[in-house]
């Protein structure tokens, strides 16, 4: 066993029959299946950049644990360089892709539990990090597919999980058993998990004494029985199923594909259980996860960034407005958008640190800070690029009717704009900015990582206020300066 | 009795590839036509033993590839970094030919060490 290719891992999940629901029916093949075939192309696209020349350097990683060369989605950073080059390969990826490619989410979970796991040992003499390390000699031996399984249904908001009227509005431990423990409840937005081997279950805010048996990690095969996937709907999806031009990114669709996954009375043992009522370990790992799951969008999203732009501008030039000023003035302010997000993920790498474990993770303020200029950005590059592209991307014939017998050449007549360029280039750069800026591709730059206020929270107390009101009591000069010296 | 000539190793080290400003590909395509051409030198992987050069190809002047356990790999080291050779500026369009060049001036080197090729080399390479 080893680095798999793209082929590999397509054969492997030829081999789990994971339960899978789409629009009223039960899925047998993920793989071959249209609905599925662009969010399994991307994955497999993390394998194969893994093995090719001019990516390696970012794709891949040399195993703390065996020294053996790794795919970098099941690296545990052990340096400031590995952080950045996390973001560096995610960017290198998302241009490739132009959507995502699902197996960061996996990646950041792997790392967080990592050192989550080993300060629980410290603090409460338990073996979860050496069960852990185990699953993960497996996991890069194997070049697994990991699902981030962390977002819980969350029911009525204003009450926390112990005081839901229904207890598996958050997944929770319903039964303890010599050989493991079960759980039940759910999971929504999982992006990549029909198409993964397993999921990574995470708990997902703060916990109290009373809600210890919510406290749970583990790792669940994706066919494990009681685990169903409910397959989310995207924009344009039937897109996907009947025609090849009007779905604009052919190959990797507009998003990564989200599930729901249900946990229906799902047996877990013991070696894949990494949390089990430890509740005040909750918050520290969801504050990690969310650290370096938010330290990763202004890589992918900065290069998802770079194709849109370039697609922008070639439509420009086919349309024959390249030349005027304000185009310009928009594409630099695209780039702009898109680099300052790139900047914030580096940054937040940079300042990055060690924990405990030995294992690095991302400076958490700026990691907020980055995600949440993503939720604004994002939009603002697509608002450009809808100004720039103009009303036709909203009103564009479609792909049959432009190789309709009888209206074809109409459509064709008139989709052509500047001289040379045919009309089905300016059509597949609509169609391809259509799938990178309209409806769900757009929703997942808000919501993806956390939603903007779950930011602000995190910003918030990470902001250091105390320090900046000394800072100004002393320039104000007032009460006593000794005290507020520094 | 003739003796065979043997090849001088070339391999390809990239950055990663990130952000490139130059077709990185392009340049490594073409040193594969030159090869195939010229019968002096060959391509290998980057793990194989006794390399003789290694041209590590970034594309940005950041240079991430330019490492210095890449560089102990092999006797002999041509860096492009973005629009540069060496250090050299040059524009991309003459990258190709300029490190076919490069190439062309350490495999004199290597054959006649001290036959007066005048050949300037990566600090730290040899």
């Amino acid at each position: 066993m080893g680095m798999m290719t793209g082929k590999d891992y397509r054969e492997s999940l030829k081999t789990l029959r994971p339960e899978v629901y789409y629009m009223g029916e039960k899925i047998e093949n993920v793989v071959d299946h249209p609905a599925f075939v662009p969010h399994v192309n991307a994955a497999a696209l993390t394998y194969d950049m893994a093995a090719a020349p001019e990516f390696e350097e970012l794709t891949t990683a040399t195993s703390h644990l065996t020294g053996e060369k790794i795919n970098r989605f099941t690296h545990i950073h052990h340096s400031h360089d590995d952080l950045v080059k996390k973001v560096k390969m995610l960017r290198a990826i998302g241009q490739q892709t132009g959507s995502c490619f699902q197996r960061c989410v996996g990646h950041d979970g792997l790392n967080t539990i990592y050192s989550v796991t080993y300060d629980i040992d410290q603090k409460k003499g338990t073996d979860y990090h050496q069960r852990f390390t185990k699953f993960l000699r497996e996991v890069q031996s194997r070049d697994l597919m990991i699902s981030g399984a962390m977002t819980d249904p969350k029911g009525d908001r204003s009450l926390p999980p112990g005081k839901q009227k229904d207890p598996d509005t958050y997944v929770h431990i319903v039964k303890r058993q010599g050989k493991g423990i079960v759980i039940n409840g759910a999971k929504v937005h999982i992006t990549g998990a029909v198409n993964s081997h397993g999921h990574l279950v995470m708990p997902t805010s703060s916990l109290t004494a009373e809600e210890a048996d919510y406290a749970v990690c583990c790792y669940v095969p994706v066919d494990a029985p009681g685990v169903v996937h409910i397959f989310g709907r995207q924009t344009n999806d039937t897109r996907k199923c009947d025609c090849l031009l009007d779905q604009g990114n052919i190959d990797y669709g507009s998003v990564g594909g989200e599930a729901l996954v249900v946990f229906d009375n799902v047996f877990v043992p013991w070696e894949h259980v990494f949390m089990a009522g430890e509740y005040e370990f909750a918050y520290s790992l969801v504050e990690r996860f969310a650290t370096a799951h938010r330290q990763n969008y202004g890589g992918c999203k900065t290069g998802l960034a770079d194709a849109l732009v370039g697609a922008i501008y070639l439509l420009t030039e086919a349309q024959g407005t390249a030349g005027a000023s304000h185009i310009r003035e928009k594409l630099v302010e695209m780039v702009h958008l898109a680099e300052t997000l790139y900047c914030c993920s580096i940054a937040c790498s940079c300042q990055g640190y060690a924990l405990p474990s030995g294992s690095h993770m991302a400076d958490p303020l700026l990691a907020n800070v980055t995600k949440l200029n993503v939720t604004r950005n994002v939009y603002e590059i697509a608002r450009l690029a809808h100004d720039v592209a103009g009303g036709i991307l909203a009103t564009m014939p479609s792909e049959a009717d432009w190789k309709d017998k009888k209206v074809g050449k109409y459509v064709d007549k008139y989709m052509k704009a500047a001289a040379g360029v045919p009309a089905e280039t300016r059509m597949r750069l609509i169609r391809l900015i259509e799938a990178m800026t309209c409806g769900t591709a757009l929703v997942e730059s808000m919501h993806g990582a956390g939603s903007p206020q779950a930011q602000r929270i995190m910003i918030w107390r990470q902001a250091n206020l105390e320090h900046k009101k000394r800072l100004a009591l002393k320039l104000a000069k007032i009460g006593d300066t000794k005290e507020n010296k520094n | 009795m003739t003796q065979k000539k043997i090849k001088t190793r070339l391999a390809l080290k990239y950055c990663g590839s990130c952000n490139p400003q130059i077709h990185l590909r392009r340049i490594a395509n073409y040193l594969v036509r030159v090869a195939g051409r010229q019968h002096d030198f060959e391509l290998v992987s980057l793990a194989t033993r006794d390399t003789d050069v290694i041209a590590i190809l970034c594309g940005c002047p950041r240079a991430c590839g330019n490492k210095a356990e890449v560089r102990a790999r092999a006797r002999y080291c041509l860096v492009v970094a973005g629009e540069s050779l060496d250090g050299k500026l040059i524009s991309e369009a003459n990258l190709p030919i300029a490190l076919e060049e490069a190439l062309t001036r350490v495999i004199r080197h290597k054959e006649h060490p001290r036959g007066g090729a005048n050949l300037k080399l990566t600090a730290g390479t040899q």
